[in-house]
């Protein structure tokens, strides 16, 4: 008696044609699997659909079709089987693997080659790369260097400007004012420079003098005694005015004051005549 | 002697002992016995097994016109079809020692073989729809209960002939479900919607028409 019923029949009918899917199709062939009468339900089932083929419309293939096909079978890899013979393979096993290992072998090399030759690039970048940064490092040190030296040069320069400003503070400035008094408009500037040793006096609206009349200048040194000789000058006759470069002929240390006095022609060790300019 | 029941039940062929009878080839021509036929096939499939080319050349003549026929109603292109008819008798070759004559019929082996094909390649393709269209159901010759014409009608073989009646003999509606099941890569869903019916009466509709045409065909001589 069949234990098959119509849901076995449908589901079979269903496999037949191809339609079973899914969890539906694994289902039925796990039940296929153990039930040999629905296994011959299911060849009978798609046996009969098979013959549906019948009912295509007649048609033919090309004549040349199975020429094709025999001649495709003729040259194809698969023929009369013939028995396994170990002592026919073996040797062509072996060489089989000979060569195989050989051309392993060789591929190892080839790589373990490039391998070694990429390592070899890598190190000469790398000393290449060094050189370079040694080389940076070297040119940023000599621009430090010459930074440095000009940075040096600026600040001795800075520090002989301010040593010169500091020595233009140490001048001795003076206005000699008039002590005559046919010329009260008469009016000089003396400066002294105590690191040289030297001045320069300045005068305007001063008397042309006569021929055998010179004026003298006096630097007052309370070292001293008597006033220092500052050296004689003469005026422009026209415009009363004079610029003279002067040095003291003794060393001097402190200025208490300029003085001109008027002496006889190319000056006296000790002034005699009589003081015509004077600072305060 | 009909000879289309043939290629139809396997479990007849197995009750008759088809499967240890085997026959000489050249006295197919001559086989009227059903069970003696699939024995040939089953033989025919044996020498090919063994590399015997002179065995597919007969399998071919047997076989080639069935299968080309379905791939053309299938695929709707001479080309593709004969490419898959191709396909298939080179598979046949080459599994030819896979084929157990107690697992179905050779015919019906290599028709599931040919209309696989024909039915991925037409999924592949995503012109199902376009072929349907193309191909009303009148074409296959026993739709609304009309045969095949004259034409036609000359060339069918009597296993044809026997099997278009046997499915003309159907309901109309069995015979719509069964040709949309074999020929057209739907899935069951899919008929469903085309036929415009519930999913289950599809189902019934195939199990009935496929047992009556089992049927049909085993009550013919």
């Amino acid at each position: 008696m069949s234990t098959l019923d119509e849901s076995h029949e449908e589901l079979a009918s269903l496999y037949a044609f191809g339609l079973l899917e899914g969890q539906e199709l694994k289902q039925f062939e796990v039940t296929l699997a153990s039930s040999p009468e629905l296994r011959d339900l299911v060849n009978e089932l798609t046996a009969t659909s098979a013959t549906l083929a019948h009912t295509a419309p007649v048609a033919a293939p090309l004549a040349s079709l199975k020429a094709r096909l025999l001649s495709r079978i003729a040259t194809g890899p698969r023929g009369k089987i013939v028995p396994f013979r170990l002592s026919f393979w073996l040797p062509l096993a072996a060489a089989a693997a000979f060569a195989l290992s050989t051309v392993w072998l060789a591929q190892l090399n080839f790589i373990t080659r490039t391998e070694n030759s990429l390592l070899v690039e890598q190190q000469a970048i790398a000393a290449a790369t060094l050189q370079s940064s040694r080389n940076q490092l070297e040119a940023e040190r000599l621009i430090a260097n010459q930074e440095r030296r000009g940075a040096e040069t600026r600040i001795a320069d800075l520090t002989l400007h301010m040593q010169e400003q500091s020595d233009l503070a140490q001048f001795k400035i003076a206005t000699l004012a008039s002590l005559l008094d046919n010329s009260p408009q008469a009016l000089a500037v003396a400066i002294w420079n105590p690191s040289t040793q030297e001045g320069v006096l300045a005068v305007e609206k001063l008397p042309a003098l006569a021929a055998d009349r010179d004026y003298q200048l006096w630097v007052i040194d309370p070292q001293y005694p008597i006033p220092v000789d500052g050296g004689v000058f003469e005026v422009n006759p026209a415009t009363g005015e004079a610029r003279y470069q002067f040095k003291a002929d003794r060393p001097v240390k402190a200025i208490a004051a300029f003085a001109v006095s008027l002496e006889r022609k190319g000056g006296v060790p000790k002034a005699e005549g009589p003081m015509v300019l004077i600072s305060q | 002697m009909s000879t289309f029941s043939l290629y139809v039940p396997t479990a007849c062929l197995i009750a008759l002992g088809a499967g240890r009878r085997l026959v000489r080839m050249s006295e197919a021509e001559e086989t009227t016995d059903r069970a003696a036929q699939h024995t040939l096939d089953a033989r025919l499939f044996q020498r090919m097994a063994d590399g015997d080319r002179a065995a597919f050349g007969e399998l071919y003549d047997r076989f080639s016109r069935p299968l080309y026929a379905t791939a053309l109603r299938i695929l709707n292109d001479a080309k593709e079809a004969e490419d898959i008819v191709q396909d298939t008798f080179i598979a046949l070759w080459e599994k030819a020692r896979d084929f157990t004559v107690t697992r179905g019929t050779a015919f019906g082996w290599a028709v599931t073989l040919t209309r696989n094909r024909a039915i991925d390649r037409v999924r592949m393709r995503r012109r199902r729809t376009e072929l349907l269209d193309q191909a009303a159901p009148e074409d296959l010759g026993y739709g609304g209960g009309s045969g095949p014409d004259s034409a036609d009608q000359a060339s069918l073989s009597e296993q044809s002939t026997a099997v278009r009646s046997a499915v003309a003999a159907l309901p109309t509606e069995q015979q719509q479900a069964l040709e949309l099941a074999f020929f057209s890569g739907l899935t069951q869903q899919e008929i469903a919607a085309r036929l415009n019916e519930p999913l289950g009466t599809i189902k019934a509709r195939i199990r009935r028409g496929l047992l009556k045409l089992r049927a049909n065909l085993s009550s013919r001589p």
